[in-house]
């Protein structure tokens, strides 16, 4: 994708669209960082990263190629434990590093997780922030679990209120409804890493969408009004498919999000925007023969924002990205609030039923990347404020290196970890021991890593061996993961023998540092839904069934209990 | 104690018989069957409702037989619910009593309980029962009422049911379509407890074991509590499929040759030669290999069995001290028993197989209504606990009224 993207910045100029220096993704806290971590494994392109946290620890083992302590003086590197007062003193602090930190930004995603101290009191300040520098803010947040108790919960919707005013959109999750997107004998890794994923996919089908220029092009005044609806919550689908059918199935599978409700929920929208991405195969009539399904879901009345870009990455594929906005009372479960920034009263409703992004539980399958070193020494560089421009001039002129960028400041401790991060927020303090590094990082004054940080920025050789094995490592991983997807893998070359090999070696990588070139793809195939939900519920054998025939498999400890005991055990 | 006489009405909505059972409970809390209608289900799977319309007809002809056979009408009803949805948890509460209140209060025993019984469960379940199993005042157990004691805590254990709550509407649904009311939800093995169980088997420690047509429920008590209880989706309808499946036979044959000649025990000397169906004429119709029929058989309830040793507490089996009572239809199995005893090791109790099943005099004991006439137990003892004791004037009234007690 980012070869792809280089030709897209050479050949679009003239159009007016966003430079990925523009787009600035913000993790806000733990569970800020751990979103921030599920992007920068997903390899984004096209945007930066932005870690801010009171939690040195944390910070020092977050992936972001940006990172800003709040709260220096106020809580010395250490959590906020808890109370918003002290994150929203602490991001005060450090007003003036984020102010420059955002300027000229035209998009800002924050990410943060509320009910903590740095996610709730910090993100309204960060968010305000950013609109004061001229930003269009996304909030993305998510919603603490209900036992984690009733002032916790208080502090999040407080925050969520002020949010709702500051932000254009606001996407909340809830983690109590994290349960829908795994199976329930799914490690709660897997749960936390789906939530992860899906807030990260829905961050990158925006993005996608605003920075790609397309033949039929959509920007950011075609995302605003398609959510210009007061008090909103946002719909949003994404579904790709490939094969003769394709037209079709990427439609079903874009539906198919439970945000959508199987499509019903568009058919009160107002605006709906379409994108639509494929490859050079892309035909015409595909595109009419699904505006044309689409047709039947959303009302004739209704103002339908058609984008369509041509991505030869896509290979075979085709994508569909749905996003519209209803008003909240519109619905009977309250969502997700998607709320355009609106002179409102911050009267936040119940968000009882919280937004549930692209869900797709086949690729949540396939991801079960999940024991991987935990500490791992390495050398993080600490990025000060001022730093930023400078780095986003360098990444806008030199694509590939700022691609390595992130692909190097990759190999941290939270990797490996990284599906089981959100929980390990929480216990952060077990978290520090596996950063025996991280001390000697409090005492160091900032200027310090800003000489530090261009030398590992050009000159990619200093890095230490061991760092980029674990690059590739996780690289590795992460086309593993997609390994399914084939038509990608014929356009990404190599990486076959990079997935043979890292089954192998695991932990102990030692296959030379993958082009970022070859993560770009697998990133596109993260959306992919091609394999249908039921596949986890398949049946392990197809032997006949008798009378509980077309029954939901009756599954206990790994056996299915409608089958004979008798045949079962004489297989095995 | 119910002072007058009342009736209660069971239903058990199972997966192969639905069953009203409409009991009298007398002024000295005996039990009197009135009547009994049973209907064989349709519609239903597993203990879920699969088929509503069919439910609702087989659950209307019941209401008839019963209300024909008691001569009382019906209006309302307590109802069983099972399904492999349902779960049985134990949780504890803890509550730390204020520097300055020695001794408990009963507003602190009020919140110890409502602590102990929020228990997390997924969003779409709903909880059915909350049980107390014990007190424990500073670590030790305390079975009554601790109020007025002096500690520094006190914890309370609670037994919580919950489970879907939309499968649960649904046949609350089902009922009220009948059209009757529903007293009270209860979760079948519990309600089957309340009959096959006495005060003193809960006592010593007993596992309750119902194997119906589609779920196996179970229950286990211990020191007079209930410690686990629990459904495994899995009963005598999947044997009669695993006999389908392997030999290839159609299911009435399947389920005939199961009734008449299916053992579970694992002895050898009843796996010789070959069970032979006979049809209408006399003539041989169907011959299955022993060895196999019995084999077949005995793995599936082995597995259920075995699911059900593993889904109870750690230890709790070696604890059982009166025993596992199987109870349901497919205890009715020859050699059953024998299985169990190999799969628990404990003394094992199984219901009399009674001789004449079309039988007009519905028996207390005959475990195919032990769940209906559990419920009616179940709704005597709710009744019980309700009825508030009579204040001073009360006693004093009763004194000198004529008329019973």
């Amino acid at each position: 994708m980012i070869s792809y993207s280089r030709d897209s910045r050479d050949s679009h100029d003239s159009h007016d669209f966003i430079p990925a220096s523009s787009v600035k993704i913000i993790g806000l806290g733990g569970a800020g960082a751990n979103m921030l971590e599920r992007i920068a494994l997903d390899s984004m392109e096209g945007a930066e990263l932005l870690a801010l946290n009171t939690d040195i620890r944390t910070l020092a083992s977050c992936l972001a190629k940006d990172k800003i302590q709040l709260g220096v003086n106020l809580t010395k590197g250490l959590g906020t434990g808890g109370d918003p007062e002290l994150g929203q003193q602490a991001m005060l602090e450090a007003e003036n590093a984020v102010r420059a930190a955002l300027v000229g930004q035209r998009i800002v995603f924050l990410c943060a997780g509320l009910g903590g101290g740095t996610g709730s009191g910090a993100a309204p300040i960060v968010a305000r922030i950013a609109r004061e520098e001229g930003a269009f803010v996304v909030v993305f947040a998510t919603m603490p679990f209900f036992f984690e108790g009733r002032r916790r919960r208080e502090q999040a919707e407080t925050s969520l209120n002020q949010l709702t005013v500051l932000s254009n959109a606001l996407v909340t999750f809830d983690n109590n409804r994290m349960g829908e997107l795994v199976l329930a004998k799914q490690g709660i890794h897997e749960a936390f890493g789906a939530a992860d994923r899906m807030i990260s996919e829905s961050i990158k089908a925006v993005i996608r969408l605003v920075i790609r220029p397309g033949l039929i092009n959509v920007g950011l005044d075609d995302l605003m009004s398609a959510l210009r609806t007061t008090r909103s919550r946002c719909l949003f689908g994404s579904g790709i498919a490939d094969g003769k059918d394709r037209a079709s199935k990427a439609l079903r599978n874009a539906l198919s999000s439970p945000l959508l409700d199987q499509g019903a929920l568009l058919k009160e929208a107002q605006t709906v925007l379409v994108h639509l991405c494929g490859g050079e195969s892309l035909t015409l009539f595909e595109i009419e023969l699904l505006m044309g399904s689409l047709q039947k879901h959303v009302p004739e009345t209704a103002h339908v924002l058609f984008g369509a870009a041509i991505d030869p990455a896509m290979g075979e594929n085709l994508s569909i990205t749905l996003i519209s906005a209803l008003p909240e009372d519109s619905l009977s479960v309250g969502g997700s609030a998607l709320t355009n920034q609106i002179p409102e009263p911050p009267v936040k409703t119940e968000s009882e039923e919280p937004a549930i992004l692209v869900i797709e539980p086949a690729f949540q399958e396939i991801e079960r990347n999940t024991e991987a070193p935990i500490s791992i020494e390495t050398i993080i560089p600490e990025q000060p404020p001022e730093e930023v421009s400078s780095a986003a001039d360098g990444s806008e002129n030199h694509p590939d290196t700022l691609a390595e960028t992130i692909v190097r400041s990759g190999p941290n401790p939270e990797i490996g970890i990284q599906p089981t991060a959100l929980f390990q927020q929480r216990e952060q303090d077990e978290l520090s021991q596996s950063q025996p590094e991280t001390p000697k990082k409090e005492d160091r004054p900032f200027a310090e890593f800003s000489t530090i940080q261009p030398s590992l920025d050009n000159i990619p050789e200093l890095d230490l061996p061991e760092n980029s094995s674990h690059s590739t490592f996780i690289s590795g991983d992460q086309l593993k993961n997609r390994a399914p997807d084939k038509p990608l893998w014929g356009k990404s070359g190599p990486p076959s023998k990079v997935e043979s090999e890292d089954s192998e070696l695991s932990e102990k990588n030692i296959t030379p540092p993958s082009p970022p070139a070859r993560k770009a793809p697998a990133t596109q195939l993260k959306l992919d839904p091609k394999f249908p939900s039921p596949q986890s519920e398949l049946p392990f054998d197809n032997a006949p069934k008798g009378r509980f025939e077309g029954e939901n498999p009756n599954v206990f400890d790994g056996e299915d209990l409608d089958l004979p005991p008798f045949l079962r055990k004489k297989k095995s | 104690m119910a002072r007058r006489t009342k009736i209660h009405v069971g239903l058990e909505i199972g997966t192969s018989k639905t069953c009203i059972v409409v009991g009298e409970v007398k002024p000295d809390s005996a039990v009197k069957i009135l009547g009994i209608g049973v209907t064989k289900s349709a519609g239903v799977r597993k203990g879920g409702i699969s088929d509503f319309v069919q439910a609702r007809a087989c659950l209307k002809d019941a209401l008839a037989k019963a209300e024909d056979a008691s001569d009382v009408e019906i209006g309302s009803v307590y109802l069983s619910v099972t399904g492999a949805h349902m779960q049985g948890v134990n949780n504890r509460g803890t509550f730390r009593l204020p520097d300055n209140q020695p001794n408990i209060l009963p507003e602190h025993l009020t919140e110890v309980c409502n602590i102990a019984r929020d228990v997390h469960y997924p969003q779409d379940h709903v909880c059915l029962h909350t049980i107390i199993r014990k007190y424990l005042v500073d670590g030790l157990e305390q079975s009554a009422s601790p109020i007025g004691l002096f500690a520094k805590t006190v914890e309370a254990d609670f037994h919580v049911v919950h489970g879907i709550g939309n499968r649960i509407q649904n046949s609350i649904k089902l009922v009220r379509e009948c059209p009757m009311e529903v007293d009270d939800i209860v979760f079948a093995p519990i309600a089957t407890a309340q009959m096959a169980l006495d005060r003193e088997q809960r006592l010593r420690g007993a596992l309750l074991i119902d194997i119906g047509g589609g779920t196996t429920d179970y229950v286990l008590y211990l020191d007079g509590a209930i410690a686990a209880s629990g459904c495994i989706p899995v009963g005598g309808d999947h044997v009669t499929n695993d006999i389908h499946l392997v030999t290839g036979l159609p299911f009435s044959k399947a389920e005939k040759l199961k009734i008449l000649e299916g053992n579970a025990s694992s002895d050898p000397a009843l796996s010789v030669g070959y069970a032979k169906l006979t049809d209408e004429s006399g003539f041989a119709d169907v011959e299955v290999k022993r060895a196999i029929l019995n084999e077949v058989i005995r793995q599936r309830l082995e597995e259920t069995l075995k699911l059900v040793h593993e889904r109870l507490p750690k230890g709790a089996v070696e604890n059982i001290g009166a025993g596992v009572f199987l109870t349901g239809g497919t205890s009715l199995m020859n050699g059953f028993s024998e299985l169990a005893f190999d799969v628990f090791g404990r003394d094992i109790y199984r219901p009399e197989n009674s001789s004449n099943p079309d039988s007009d005099h519905p028996s207390y004991r005959d475990p195919r209504y032990a769940t209906a006439i559990g419920l009616i137990r179940y709704a005597q003892i709710l009744e019980t606990e309700n009825t508030k004791p009579p204040g001073c004037l009360g006693k004093l009234f009763r004194l000198f009224w004529p008329f019973g007690r």
